[in-house]
């Protein structure tokens, strides 16, 4: 089966699932879903300064009841963590975090050295991104291209059903 | 300098259907003063994240007002947000900040700058199209009406005299609704407040 990952697709299923505002920040990986989010209009696209601030705002906006999702790099998820523990978890909100995976091509190999963390092959942040969800006990599934529709709808059924956050892994360019 | 009742108690008296949004040193006075289910503590929660949620409370809800009362520590936690919450428009978010220079809940450390830092400056640098600075109780009393009236963001920094709250718990121990049950309950309760009204 091919990875295609296309920006249509994700951002046709974000609408099908009733999503109001996307909130968060470009990487290389998003870069071409912002853009077509900046152009579409819809949902609504809330550009913010840090990714942690992305999860309480997306937080607030549930608070005041609109269905919004994150979309940050992983990098951005270890900067967001006490706000995801202390707005999103703790407040038990149904939200879908829509992470990039930067390094994910490296985890094989370099990445499962001892040195992955410093060694130049590896890229560490992808080695610290699945234990890191696993220690906050965040439930991940991945989105790998536009066969995986279906994962990304199981993922917002989790969300709804268990009131918790959930990540979705994004490890292929979008296209 | 005000003291923390100068700055909540017209608030509280001028205060209808706006959502209030706390955190820090004013989360119990607020709460022994309004018992409303629009009050919303930011308290057992993530420290400098209370202006980016009211920002989410106010896009949601565009009909309503927001008022969010910061603490100046918290405030310099995410600086970043005053440029979010202009580049958001968000016109019915009045964001007030409680300048006491000091972090309150762990016994009135100094902040960084303290004594130094000009936040109004900060949210006029920022794009804020309102933006006041207060000092003086009768003179904030008097603007305040417009202050929740106006299209916004509106930024308010406000000097207060630091105060003694200690570390805020949820539960039975605590006298305010808002903080006798968990964060989640009250989350969950408040959404359904906004939603079903």
């Amino acid at each position: 089966m091919t990875m295609v990952s296309t920006a249509k697709v994700l951002h046709n299923a974000l609408v099908a699932a009733g999503v109001s505002h996307v909130v968060g920040l470009p990487d290389n990986t998003s870069a071409a879903f912002f853009e077509r989010l900046a152009g579409e209009g819809a949902p609504s696209l809330l550009r913010v300064t840090r990714e942690g601030e992305a999860v309480a705002l997306a937080s607030g906006l549930w608070l005041g009841g609109a269905s919004p999702v994150v979309l940050i790099q992983n990098t951005g998820l270890l900067e967001s963590g006490d706000s995801l523990r202390g707005t999103a978890v703790r407040m038990g909100v149904p939200l879908v975090c829509l992470v990039t995976y930067r390094g994910y091509g490296k985890l094989e190999g370099p990445g499962s050295e001892p040195d992955a963390m410093t060694r130049a092959d590896a890229d560490s942040v992808a080695v610290v991104t699945e234990p890191t969800l696993r220690a906050w006990r965040l439930p991940y599934v991945f989105y790998r291209g536009d066969h995986d529709v279906a994962t990304l709808q199981s993922a917002f059924l989790m969300a709804a059903k268990e009131s918790r956050p959930v990540v979705v892994l994004i490890p292929n360019l979008l296209e | 300098m005000l003291t923390k009742e100068e700055l909540l108690e017209p608030l509280a008296k001028l205060r209808t259907d706006e959502i209030v949004i706390t955190c820090m040193g004013v989360v119990r006075p607020w709460g022994l003063l309004s018992d409303s289910d629009l009050d919303f503590a930011s308290a057992d929660s993530a420290m400098g994240h209370t202006a980016d949620l009211a920002l989410g409370v106010a896009l949601a809800q565009p009909a309503r007002r927001v008022v969010c009362l910061n603490g100046d520590g918290s405030m310099l936690m995410s600086l970043g947000t005053l440029a979010t919450i202009v580049d958001a428009g968000a016109r019915n978010l009045t964001l007030v900040v409680v300048v006491n220079g000091s972090y309150e809940i762990t016994g009135n450390q100094k902040v960084p700058g303290e004594g130094a830092l000009d936040f109004a400056a900060m949210a006029r640098a920022a794009g804020f199209p309102n933006v006041y600075a207060f000092d003086e109780s009768t003179i904030y009393r008097q603007a305040l009406p417009e202050l929740l009236r106006e299209t916004g963001p509106t930024f308010v920094s406000v000097s207060v005299v630091p105060g003694s709250e200690g570390p805020i718990s949820r539960g039975r121990a605590e006298a305010s609704r808002y903080l006798r049950t968990s964060l989640r309950d009250w989350s969950h309760r408040f959404r359904r407040a906004l939603v079903d009204s």
